[in-house]
């Protein structure tokens, strides 16, 4: 199996990084990052505070939300649109 | 009547529960666009007309998300008369991206502390505010409404590789703008600084 997934060190698992907590890199490279990272304690941190960030970034969600008088605006000017359903 | 309308109770039904569902989302990405509750409100609506009256363009099974990102973005365009000119400094190669923010730092400067406390969102939502555009719309699209490089690229009209630095600036800049957080909140330990750089 290591033989035709892509050799990854420190240098190149960073530069991967990104794509790869985002996964968007293809699967072999995927599996090749996650690989390195597995047996490597200087990447590892790196990738653990990527995933805590984004994390939290993607909390910001719940903050704001559309406002509830603005949703009944929107159906109402639907309906004079010709939406025959709400 | 109602067997007269049928054809369009079908339409309708579809796109309301294809489209209506994502106001939330489309309400939170005009917001990044105009950065103010007046201007996202009329643009949610203006998406929302727009999205209804070309509804038959949409193909689908495919996301609708991404479909009415799209028509949000370009109402917020027209409505802006602005020319896209956005200049795009290109530097997302393999080098710059190596450049991330050292965890060693992050642990420094209280970010690590910061980023496992439960009511970081909203500061972290103002720090998305105060991002500039182009980054804000992009961090926006990927990582608080989970589109893919692809998809973000799509709704943008940038190639995948401009989504990808544009991510890795702006994701930069909201650390920058954490740390600062955590400087004021006196969550970086200033007792420590300067030791522990061993790693080059
Ligand atoms: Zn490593």
């Amino acid at each position: 199996m290591p033989e035709n997934t892509p050799k990854v060190d420190c240098r190149s698992a960073m530069q991967q990084l990104w794509d790869y907590v985002d996964g968007e890199l293809t699967p072999e490279r995927m599996t090749a990052v996650q690989r390195h990272l597995g047996e490597c304690a200087h990447c590892v941190p790196h990738a653990e505070f990527a995933e805590r960030f984004l994390a939290a970034l993607h909390e910001t969600r719940d903050v704001r939300c559309c406002p509830q008088d603005l949703r009944s605006r929107v159906v109402a000017k639907l309906k004079e649109a010709g939406l025959t359903v709400d | 009547m109602a067997a007269a309308t049928e054809g369009h109770d079908t339409r309708d039904v579809d796109f309301a529960r294809e489209a209506l569902p994502y106001m939330d989302d489309v309400y939170r990405f005009a917001y990044s666009l105009s950065r103010n509750t007046a201007d996202a409100e009329d643009l949610v609506q203006e998406t929302y007309l727009r999205a209804f009256r070309s509804w038959h363009t949409f193909q689908p099974g495919s996301d609708a998300r991404r479909w009415l990102f799209t028509i949000c973005r370009n109402a917020f365009l027209r409505s802006r008369e602005k020319r896209r000119h956005e200049v795009e400094v290109e530097e997302g190669d393999a080098e710059s991206l190596a450049s991330l923010a050292a965890p060693e730092d992050a642990r420094r400067d209280g970010l690590e502390q910061l980023l496992s406390r439960v009511d970081l969102a909203p500061a972290l939502q103002r720090a998305l505010d105060e991002l500039p555009e182009p980054f804000r719309s992009t961090v926006m699209l990927v990582d608080v409404e989970d589109q893919s490089y692809d998809a973000a690229s799509e709704v943008l009209g940038v190639p995948v590789g401009t989504v990808r630095s544009r991510l890795f600036r702006g994701r930069r800049q909201l650390q920058e703008k954490l740390r600062e957080y955590a400087r004021d909140a006196g969550f970086a330990s200033a007792g420590t600084t300067g030791k522990e750089q061993t790693d080059a």
